[in-house]
């Protein structure tokens, strides 16, 4: 069994002395102040909290031990309540490596293994150094490539033909090729299994880089974070900083001087006590131009600290990703674990002939908590991320079907009822509180009605591949979603009531991908109800097809199409 | 295509009414002691609740519907929007059945199918005989056994 780094347990034990005193320090402070306690008190239970703290951090760091044996990754931890719990390497959907700053420093850090189960990651080593995190990387990627051969082999690793064929023993070997209890303790021995990969063999397979399938120089990364802007950033940002608000405020404040208000007190009274209209709209347009500006500055910025010397490698059939300015993060995502294949065009991306990649596995979320999905390739030119894409997943050219005419009118009928709607909310409001009379100024609304619900028709849509299903939908940000087959779940078909008045009925397809919001489901919207009936049932067909085809190891067919 | 038990309306009519319940409570405690609420806004408003739900249950009664197919368990339910959805026996992880109180007290159990998915992660079947709901956990899990794949996932 292994310890942790030592030197990640000097930071734990130093990390925990700090807030152990400064918890013994206050909790000294309100003693003194409200029970009388001596002065004295203080430095000696801040002391306490120190010790008691850094001993605990301690028992945790010496009773953590992990250890990777056969087929499993073996982790003991916990001071009172003991835990050990056993991971099929099998398993692992994806390898995750963090480090912080201080991390960087001390040459350590941070791996997470993500399995399908579960909401949170199943093991964190925190933290290890570097050779070692060479080390597990390897083992489980060379442990992946072994049951591979056996069972459902990874798309596109040509690279792992030969190396693994010496290996293909190991497929008839029981364990290797059914189902492995996950978390069921000793019931298995490692006689079960073939006998684990040595270590000497492990160096021998060491190829770090792989081959290199995309990385960012300086101008294109700066390109991407232009083109990718969020409007959103600035305001998570500044909401969550400490005072963000009140700059916010005071901001508004200056503008509404700028613009020619005397202000008495807040910028909210100034503005509920209906200011003359030249300044309003003033004031109205430095506040947006301002916040505009910033969310440019500030997305721009998000977008290069996190995507900073974004380098992506395939080695052995993984993929391997690093990147961050000052969290560095990489990981290995293997092309057998992949559920979907996305890729996203916003319109600005469109319009430059550019894409984003991005893979879902069933793990937690590849490492990327704030984008919360998988972004394999963040931007290249389309051709390469679809060639990259049939990399991944082989299927041909996509050719989308589009929804029938009659969703376009539903589209129209929706925006309109929604501008109707808002024009209703600015005459109420107008008439109610504000009384400027240009509420009809919300009618505008009606303009971009047509062109939406055209523009929404136009980019929906999709597609039966041979081993695919594509679809597809989004004007401002287009997603194309590519699900094989043999990863579908279940397949539903729903219509709302206004679906059911103009007999169309929307198909989704759930896959085992794990991101949360609008992830794993690829929907197929508004399609004519036997149409959807048909698809259903044909990709219900296709499921047990290539089920079937994977369980008699016939995957020449698919692999081919 | 088998229907729920028809006790089962009674068993959404009897949950719509304890919701509707401790609505009215929580109305009532912020009559006593934040803003006073008309006495028959609460009355009403727990009267139209419950009456929305007595037609809602009739109503999903009618529409549920399942059946086990060839290859997947097939199921057909929704008042307002429709929803069919098929689970494949191969992605079946596992099923359990369950009874809650107010359906121990009427009668009646449901199934629950647990996939690898996202959505609709965890189907259920309510409003199930508990003989049937036991029969439909073993024949769900034998289908699923049957076909079973290399991984779920």
């Amino acid at each position: 069994m292994n310890r942790l780094h030592p030197r990640s347990a000097v930071l734990r034990v130093a990390r925990a002395a700090l807030q152990g005193g400064f918890f013994g320090f206050f909790g000294g402070s309100l003693g003194t102040g409200m029970l009388g306690l001596p002065g004295f008190a203080v430095p000696l239970l801040g002391l306490l909290g120190a010790l008691t703290f850094s001993g605990y951090a301690l028992a945790r760091y010496l009773r953590f031990r992990y250890e990777l044996d056969g087929d499993t990754l073996t982790v003991e931890s916990g001071v009172f309540a003991r835990q050990s719990r056993q991971i099929p390497l099998g398993r692992v959907q994806n390898l995750d490596v963090e480090q912080n700053i201080i991390n960087r420093l001390l040459g350590l850090a941070i791996v997470r293994f993500e399995t399908a189960g579960g909401s949170a990651t199943e093991a964190t080593l925190d933290a290890v150094d570097e050779t070692e995190v060479k080390r597990l990387r390897n083992y489980v990627r060379t442990h992946d490539r072994d049951e591979a051969t056996g069972t459902e082999t990874g798309a596109a690793d040509a690279v792992s033909e030969a190396a693994t064929s010496s290996r293909a023993a190991h497929a008839d070997l029981p364990g290797v090729n059914g189902s492995t209890p996950a978390r069921t303790g000793d019931a298995q021995t490692a006689d079960d299994f073939g006998d684990p990969v040595s270590a000497s063999d492990t160096a021998e397979r060491d190829q770090p880089d792989g081959s290199l399938l995309f990385a960012f120089d300086q101008r294109e990364l700066l390109t991407y974070a232009l083109v990718s802007v969020r409007p959103a950033a600035p305001v998570l940002t500044l909401a969550s900083l400490p005072l963000g608000m009140d700059v916010v405020w005071a901001v508004l404040r200056f503008n509404a001087t700028l613009s020619g208000a005397s202000l008495n007190g807040p910028v909210v009274r100034w503005l509920a006590s209906s200011p003359e209209t030249t300044r309003l709209a003033v004031f109205a347009a430095l506040s947006a131009i301002q916040f505009l500006l910033l969310a440019l500055v500030v997305s721009v910025a998000l977008t290069v600290i996190e995507y900073y010397g974004f380098r992506l490698t395939q080695a052995d059939g993984d993929l391997r990703y690093e990147r961050g300015l000052l969290r560095r993060y990489s990981g290995n995502i293997p092309l057998e674990k992949v559920q979907t294949v996305t890729i996203r065009e916003n319109v600005l991306m469109r319009r430059f002939g550019y894409a984003t990649l991005a893979v879902e596995t069933a793990g937690y979320s590849g490492g990327n908590q704030q984008s919360t999905q998988g972004v394999a390739v963040p931007l290249a030119p389309r051709e390469e991320v679809y060639e990259l894409a049939r990399d991944i997943e082989s299927f041909g050219n996509l050719d989308f079907d589009r929804p029938p005419k009659r969703a376009r009118r539903r589209y129209l009928a929706r925006f309109s009822l929604a501008a109707a709607g808002l024009t209703a909310v600015a005459y109420a409001v107008d008439s109610l509180v504000l009384e400027t009379g240009y509420w009809w100024l919300a009618a505008l609304l009606f303009l971009p009605v047509v062109p939406a619900a055209h523009l929404r028709w136009r980019h929906r849509g999709f597609d039966l591949d041979d081993s695919v299903l594509a679809t597809r939908s989004g004007f401002w940000r287009r997603t194309t979603r590519i699900v094989p087959y043999y990863r579908l779940q279940t397949v539903f078909v729903t219509r709302s009531p206004f679906q059911r008045r103009r007999d169309l009925a929307t198909v989704g397809a759930d896959t085992a991908s794990s991101s949360s919001l609008l992830g794993g489901i690829a929907r197929v919207y508004d399609i004519d109800e036997d149409t959807a009936k048909e698809l259903r049932d044909t990709l219900r067909e296709r499921l047990t097809a290539h089920v079937a085809g994977l369980r008699t190891g016939d995957r020449a067919g698919d692999a081919n199409a | 295509m088998e229907s729920l038990h028809p006790r089962v309306r009674l068993l959404w009519v009897l949950s719509t009414g304890i919701q509707a319940s401790v609505l009215g409570v929580i109305a009532y405690l912020v009559d006593r002691f934040a803003i006073s609420l008309p006495q028959t806004v609460i009355v009403g408003g727990w009267v139209v609740l419950v009456l929305l739900g007595v037609a809602h249950a009739v109503a999903a009664h009618r529409i549920w519907r399942f059946d086990l197919q060839d290859d997947a368990l097939f199921l057909l339910r929704g008042v307002v929007t429709r929803t069919d959805t098929s689970v494949p026996y191969v992605r079946v992880q596992h099923v359990d059945t369950t009874r809650g109180p107010v359906e121990r007290a009427i009668g009646l159990a449901s199934v629950v199918v647990y996939t690898a998915g996202t959505r609709g992660a965890d189907i259920t079947i309510p409003g199930l005989r508990p003989e049937r709901a036991t029969e439909l956990r073993e024949q769900l899990r034998d289908l699923a056994n049957e076909s079973e794949a290399t991984d779920a996932v």
